[in-house]
């Protein structure tokens, strides 16, 4: 049978909670709920944060295109994170902007919160007021927001190459970066 | 901070990776978290001022459904809450307190989370998602869109820090 599963409401709704579960311990367990942490890459003091996402990335990238060549899962059904160019190069910059000003992304500000961390709290309830901000502004916004569709673009598919030609590359870049992470850590300062 | 408590980046990015595998595999789809906070935005405003909020064309999304609660970014999310207060409960990491960098006033850190926070909600809209729904899932998807996020996210990461350096310093 090939992935990914239809399955019935009830048991798509708890799988995402077992899927959360394993995704908030994973982000508490490597200190992700820790603002400090969060943002020591900026300040080149603590590089959690990189090391934990292109890991994760990697994996998760190596695993699905792998299971895809082995016809264990159609690629076709799986939906790809939509690209619209300039909206998300802005929203990006925004983001990080927001990300260091907080010290939190969506995610780790919930985990945040269960450490404890009542400025996490805070953090998500400026997320709510931003995106009511959002919908506020949508109807000034509404083209902007919709400018530079590129729908399901993929790095191989612009390139025109095959997925290894571009996962190996990226494993090798975020090889050298993790070696230079640790050689910069160590150092004494 | 004891950082032996904490397991290593590498670890902690193999169980997120693995997770994320998972949810392609079983449900065809990535993780997400400012899409669910944005719904939740929605319904409660609209408990309180019906009227003012069914006139927001980008929040129809999460107001017509019959359901709109019942949703697997929200469930996602508890979920997330769940994993990460067992986590600093069975490690005895769990601390209430209001964190901040340490010359920062407490009025500042308040600003500071909500401004913060409110300009993270803005771009999450803006850009389809955050660090989970664009970042991690579209990266590993290979998509265009989560890398040319995370460059500039880190990009202005970056810059932001060198005018503010002692926000967390």
């Amino acid at each position: 049978m090939t992935a990914p599963f239809e399955v019935s409401e009830t048991v798509s709704l708890g799988l995402a909670v077992v899927f959360g579960i394993f995704f908030g311990l994973s982000l508490e367990r490597g200190g992700l709920g820790d603002p400090h942490k969060l943002t020591g890459v900026f300040f080149l003091r603590d590089f959690t944060v990189p090391k934990v996402m292109f890991t994760a990335i990697l994996v998760a990238s190596i695993g699905l295109y792998l299971l895809s060549d082995v016809h264990l899962l159609d690629m076709g059904r799986i939906w790809i994170v939509p690209t619209f160019f300039w909206p998300q190069i802005v929203g990006g910059a925004l983001f990080g902007i927001g990300f260091v000003v907080s010290g939190y992304c969506p995610g780790t500000a919930v985990t945040g919160v269960a450490t404890g961390r009542l400025d996490a709290l805070l953090t998500i309830v400026g997320m709510g007021l931003g995106s009511l901000l959002f919908a506020v502004l949508f109807p000034v916004m509404e083209g902007f927001y919709l400018s530079s569709d590129k729908g399901a673009a993929t790095l191989p598919k612009v390139a025109g190459i095959n997925h290894w030609g571009v996962i190996i590359p990226i494993v090798a870049l975020a090889g050298g970066m993790f070696y230079l992470m640790e050689r910069y850590e160590k150092k004494p300062r | 901070m004891n950082e032996k408590k904490y397991w290593s980046p590498y670890v902690s990015g193999i169980g997120l990776g693995l997770t994320l595998l998972a949810t392609f595999y079983i449900a065809g789809r990535g993780l997400g978290a400012s899409g669910a906070i944005a719904l939740v935005t929605a319904q409660g405003t609209h408990a309180v001022v019906p009227d003012l909020i069914s006139r927001l064309k980008y929040f129809e999304q999460y107001i017509t459904p019959l359901k709109p609660l019942i949703n697997w970014n929200l469930f996602l999310l508890g979920g997330v809450f769940l994993g990460s207060l067992a986590g600093s409960l069975l490690s005895g990491n769990f601390k209430a307190m209001l964190d901040k960098g340490a010359t920062m006033s407490v009025r500042s850190r308040v600003f500071t989370s909500l401004a913060g926070g409110m300009l993270i909600g803005f771009a999450s809209r803006l850009a389809r998602g955050c660090t989970s729904g664009v970042a991690l899932t579209g990266g590993a998807e290979l998509a265009v869109s989560g890398w040319i996020f995370v460059i500039s996210m880190f990009a202005a990461g970056f810059i932001t820090v060198s005018f503010l350096r002692r926000l967390w310093s």
